[in-house]
């Protein structure tokens, strides 16, 4: 046999050595002590924890051929089968190769037979939520009731991926996630065995790496004595995770508080350099912000942070420089940060990006303070002093009060292009029924386009309406006629007296209203457009040959002509 | 291939140095890093060190030839298969592993683009990663551990690898196309340390294409609308390579930015275009320059979802043409 990783040569062979797990254990224990050892098992958690470990070690302490036992001997001979994975009673099964109904059908077959030395039967199905739905179904029956030499025991991951149905009939032990000071005594104990010389910060460098897992940090250990031999020094380890050297985080971090954005640049030339990846770097950077607010908010931080009391200055230091909400602003935005620089094509352009925004970014203000530089403001200002200097706020466009002092309206009218426009400039007809329509008065302004201009010269103000015309009666609304004071009032610059006059329905001499304008140019178009036609050799010559008459003349399209 | 004739990764030939030579090789590996940097290479090296009859990874004898030949029967190469690996390939790998090597020790199998094995297939190979039948090494390759099953992480020992670097690059790249210094500066400086991209088919786009592209870039104003539709227009019929476009103004951009900030030259990616960045850059302030990246980084995002490139490529424009 050849090498074997630590992980599957340390793997737990008693409940003992099973870590982080004392609750799992202890109840497994009891109920084999009582007696009392239901027939099917879920175990669920994260990446190595020990669930498989668990559930050979349960099968273990059922089958032992001292009996059955909350401490298998790991001697006799079906420990040491269960052990190496071969024992004839015991079969683990990978449910993520053998999905299938059939393969559950050939389960079920199999388990009417008695073990054939051992006290139970037991199926240790690994990876069980990549069960189809009908094999999990077709489960459901034997689940339930069992025969009595029959033990189930389901390990997972992803719990949920389980139906519901197959959730009820199991004992469900959910494993944690293993806390760094056990992964690091268990760690210190196999190194001690394995004869490695590595000390305890690096120690505990590979188990913050495994986040939780024993076997990730088991790997890592594999990897750490795999390059380093039989001793390992504590900048080979940090070299070999790819950690960013402690120095190169705290310039980039003094770099960041000075808004030193040449510098910034710098670093990141130097991390690509240095070959670290930009993601370790900024979580790392992240991390050291962490510090720092911590730094800001504690009174003793070194409880929480692992570093020793130089750097604990450097970071109080470094935090002293800051006011904490820039620090958990840029915390923020460096979190975003390390999500992005997974996806991002282009990594250290998103990381240069970034930090050039961070060294931008004005101070925070607190928005305490800014709330009550505001409450104070309003108070000044209500008392009607010390804001000469602030711009006097235009008045409402329908408030004829401030019409008078008010300068001339900043949208300076459109000017229509109308055959009937004698006055040229501002302040005519169609720049006033424009100015009308700009202001939203929609009702005003058809009222308007209907009217005739009689007498436009400010501050008098004439239009005519035919007689009976219904524009006509909707000016006698009093307060319609005050609204369009005001806005001619506005339009004009100067308080206007409007006079409404009936017009006579055949008077000629009056300037005709826009609307009549407008039909007027429409009709001369329509009469070009028709002569047009007519002159046309093509339709001459339909005439002449069909003996054609012309009916009607439509425009093809409106700027056709 | 031996160690000696891959470039760089001069930590991680020593790690699987020394775990050969110590005979503490893992049973699975995973290589992660940058696509096209020599992790294929370094992983066939290990099959051929632990296959040759010498016991060095000759490269003369029976074994190593095989490995070089691709058909050494105990050496197994999983790849991708359409747009994944499938659960049956894993089966049939599974299935072979099961028996006894034919001629080496032990049998070794590459996963190349192992992010990419499906969920069916990542969960069944699961066991096997975790104690592999008889004797055997599994070797993973990935660009993208991240989207690994987080179980699979776990049961392989990680060997990350870098990028290798630019001037690294440039020297081979020099050497082997027979190029000149700015232009080899340029498109090792693109390929961002990855032989594959640097030999691959996006080199005339790269060398030849590139000045064009920036040279309309540049030439678009902020008032005339329809040479900036026309552009999109173009930029959107280039479906293959509209990314490695849209990196390429990233790029120039960038070269502005450092520009801006007095970085030395050797750090630009376009040298050749001096004169260009050095004039484009006056018009540009930093805050400006930060929104143009920002919406070339947004419409990578987007195209990589789907979206209607003619658009996309117009909102683009838009936003990075002068005001």
């Amino acid at each position: 046999m050849s090498y074997l990783v630590l992980a599957r040569k340390w793997r737990p062979q008693t409940f003992a050595d099973l870590i982080g797990q004392e609750h799992v254990s202890q109840t497994l224990g009891n109920a084999i002590r009582t007696g009392r050892v239901h027939h099917a098992f879920l175990f669920t958690g994260a990446r190595g924890v020990g669930k498989t470990s668990a559930a050979r070690i349960f099968a273990k302490a059922l089958n032992c051929e001292q009996g059955i036992t909350a401490e298998p001997c790991n001697q006799c001979p079906s420990c040491l089968e269960i052990s190496e994975g071969n024992g004839t009673d015991v079969l683990e099964i990978d449910g993520a190769s053998n999905t299938g109904v059939d393969d559950v059908r050939e389960l079920r077959e199999n388990i009417r037979y008695l073990p054939s030395r051992s006290r139970f039967k037991i199926f240790i199905i690994d990876e069980v939520h990549m069960l189809s739905i009908n094999a999990f179904n077709a489960l459901l029956k034997t689940l339930e009731e069992p025969p009595d030499h029959a033990k189930f025991i389901f390990a997972t991951t992803e719990p949920h991926k389980i139906p519901i149905t197959i959730l009820s009939r199991c004992q469900r032990f959910d494993f944690r996630k293993i806390p760094l000071p056990s992964v690091v005594s268990r760690l210190k104990e196999i190194v001690e065995v394995e004869k490695v010389e590595i000390s305890e910060r690096a120690l505990t460098m590979v188990a913050r790496r495994g986040e939780g897992s024993m076997r990730d940090a088991l790997s890592t250990l594999d990897q750490v004595i795999a390059f380093c031999g039989d001793r390992a020094a504590d900048e080979d380890v940090q070299g070999l995770l790819g950690l960013v050297d402690r120095r190169l985080l705290l310039d980039t971090v003094e770099a960041l508080l000075q808004r030193d954005s040449r510098r910034l640049l710098e670093m990141v030339r130097r991390v690509d350099h240095l070959g670290y990846s930009y993601r370790q770097y900024g979580r790392d950077l992240v991390e050291t912000f962490r510090s720092l607010v911590l730094c800001r908010v504690l009174d003793e931080p070194q409880e929480l942070l692992d570093v020793t009391a130089d750097e604990l200055a450097e970071l109080q230091a470094l935090a002293a420089q800051a006011g904490l909400e820039d620090l958990q602003r840029i915390q923020g935005v460096l979190l975003k940060l390390e999500s992005e620089l997974a996806v991002s094509p282009m990594p250290h352009l998103t990381l240069e990006m970034v930090l050039l925004r961070l060294a931008q970014l004005p101070p925070t203000e607190d928005v305490g303070q800014l709330l009550k530089r505001l409450a104070e403001l309003e108070k000044r200002l209500s008392r009607g002093g010390g804001v000469s200097s602030a711009p006097v706020p235009r008045s409402a466009p329908s408030s004829t009060a401030a019409a008078e002092s008010s300068p001339p309206p900043e949208p300076t009218p459109k000017k229509v292009e109308a055959p009937a426009a004698p006055n040229s400039g501002k302040g005519d007809w169609p720049g006033l029924v424009e100015f009308v329509k700009a202001r939203r008065r929609p009702l005003i302004a058809s009222i308007l386009e209907q009217a005739s201009p009689l007498q436009l010269a400010p501050p008098i103000l004439e239009i005519g309406l035919p007689r009976g015309s219904f524009a006509l009666g909707q000016l006698d609304d009093p307060e319609l006629v005050e609204a369009l004071t005001a806005l001619a009032g506005d339009y004009f610059g100067a308080a206007v007296k409007l006079r409404v006059t009936p017009l006579a329905v055949d008077v000629a001499n009056v300037r005709p209203s826009l609307e009549q304008a407008r039909r007027q140019q429409e009709s001369d178009r329509q009469r070009r457009l028709r002569a047009d036609a007519l002159d046309h050799p093509l339709i001459k010559s339909a005439q002449d040959i069909f003996g054609a008459s012309v009916k009607d003349v439509r425009p093809i399209d409106k700027g056709f002509v | 291939m031996t160690f000696e004739q891959i470039l760089g990764h001069q930590s991680q030939k020593e790690i699987l140095r020394r775990a050969l030579a110590s005979d503490r090789l893992a049973h699975a590996y995973l290589f992660e890093g940058p696509e096209g940097i020599g992790k294929r290479l370094m992983a066939l090296g290990v099959a051929r060190a632990v296959f040759c009859s010498r016991g060095t990874g000759c490269g003369d004898c029976v074994a190593c030839r095989k490995v070089d030949h691709h058909n050494h029967p105990d050496l197994h190469l999983l790849e991708v298969e359409g747009t994944s690996i499938k659960i049956d390939q894993v089966r049939e790998l599974q299935q072979s592993l099961s028996l006894r090597p034919l001629e080496a020790k032990k049998k070794i199998c590459l996963i190349n683009g192992a992010e990419y094995l499906n969920p069916a297939a990542g969960n069944a190979l699961l066991k096997t990663l975790e104690e592999p039948p008889g004797d055997a090494l599994i070797i993973l390759l990935s660009a993208h551990p991240d989207r690994l099953l987080s179980t699979i992480r776990s049961r392989c020992q990680r060997l990350p690898f870098r990028r290798l670097q630019r001037d690294v690059l440039q020297q081979v790249l020099q050497q082997q196309l027979g190029i000149g210094d700015a232009e080899s500066h340029v498109l090792s400086a693109l390929a961002e340390g990855s032989f594959k991209k640097a030999f691959g088919k996006d080199r005339r786009l790269y060398l030849e294409q590139r000045r064009e592209l920036l040279r309309e870039l540049t030439a678009l104003t902020g008032g005339a609308v329809l040479p900036r539709f026309e552009f999109a227009e173009k930029l959107a019929g280039q479906k293959e390579q509209l990314q490695e476009i849209l990196g390429i103004f990233q790029t120039f951009f960038r070269d502005l930015l450092l520009h801006k900030h007095g970085r030395p030259e050797n750090e630009w990616v376009n040298l050749d275009l001096r004169e260009k960045i050095e004039r484009v850059a006056r018009l540009e302030t930093e805050e400006s320059l930060l929104l143009k990246l920002d919406a070339l980084a947004a419409t990578r995002l987007r195209l990589e979802r789907n979206v209607n490139r003619q658009l996309a490529m117009e909102v683009l424009l838009q936003r990075l043409a002068p005001s």
